[in-house]
């Protein structure tokens, strides 16, 4: 890994929400709730009046973006995020970081994750081992 | 109905979890990761640090859910979570055990603040897996001037 510093941009990752990557995450984790996949019942729940990603879903690909700046999940020591706004199917959402701050070798990390209007569906904190 | 803040500090019987590699392997792909470790059959086979999501959110709350003492409602959404790692990564074969608390209950508005902690330690070693702490919000079910949420 490069020199980290305070202000170090982590690599972003895009990602659009569909309807097979939330039957795969719901698969995966084992979150069945029909909001993430059922179009009827989203249409009487959802905050959207529509199918939207899990909010796990989004934390794992904000892990990603820590893990995929250190050498690994061993490097990650907390991760904790807040969801901000619903993730609609059919809709691309940017995943970043930004080091704020480096004390005896662990970086804290700012996550978000933004929706295709700039508006933030996630915010949250990384501290890594670096 | 508001939660019963009696609740908070209540532990709930601890559930085991096995941590198997084919299950890695389809958390990993379901998030898009690339790190071959995650796909790996030998012993470098290690969990991403969110596959705690497999066994801390629908495992982890099932318990206060089911209590009908805290009174739960399905009008709610996950607002946040936060894990904390121990220094062991989570790999196949692992056993873990798990205990969920009621570590806080509070309220703003007419909504509802649930935070259901879930302490994880390996079996072999009792060292730390990780911590969940989920906060689930109840929509519309504070008590407000002493009467009812308007939900």
């Amino acid at each position: 890994m490069s020199e980290v510093t305070v202000g170090t941009q982590l690599p972003t990752i895009e990602q659009r929400a569909t309807l097979t990557t939330s039957v795969m995450y719901a698969g995966a984790s084992g979150d069945m709730n029909p909001l993430h996949y059922d179009e009827g019942f989203a249409a009487d729940v959802s905050p959207t009046g529509g199918i939207i990603a899990h909010g796990m879903f989004s934390m794992g690909l904000a892990s990603r973006v820590l893990t995929g700046f250190v050498d690994g999940p061993e490097d990650v020591l907390e991760i904790q995020v807040r969801f901000t706004r619903p993730w609609p199917l059919g809709t691309t959402s940017t995943f970043g970081g930004k080091v704020s701050a480096i004390e005896d070798g662990v970086a804290t990390v700012e996550l978000h994750g933004t929706n295709e209007s700039g508006d933030r569906i996630l915010r949250g904190k990384g501290r890594v081992r670096v | 109905m508001a939660l019963n803040r009696d609740k908070v500090g209540t532990s709930y019987p601890p559930y085991t979890y096995e941590v198997a590699r084919e299950k890695i392997r389809e958390y990993a792909t379901a998030l898009g990761e690339t790190d071959p470790r995650y796909f790996s059959d030998g012993d470098d086979c290690v969990a991403p640090p969110t596959f705690a999501a497999c066994f801390t959110l629908t495992k982890g709350g099932e318990a206060a859910f089911a209590d009908p003492e805290l009174g739960t409602h399905t009008t709610l959404v996950h607002g946040s979570q936060r894990y904390a790692f121990g220094d062991r990564p989570m790999r196949p074969g692992d056993t873990l055990v798990c205990t969920p608390r009621i570590a806080d209950i509070s309220d703003r508005g007419s909504n509802e603040f649930l935070v259901i902690e879930v302490d994880c330690r390996f079996a072999d070693t009792d060292e730390l897996a990780c911590r969940s702490e989920a906060t689930i919000v109840f929509l519309g079910s504070a008590e407000r001037d002493g009467q009812e949420g308007a939900a």
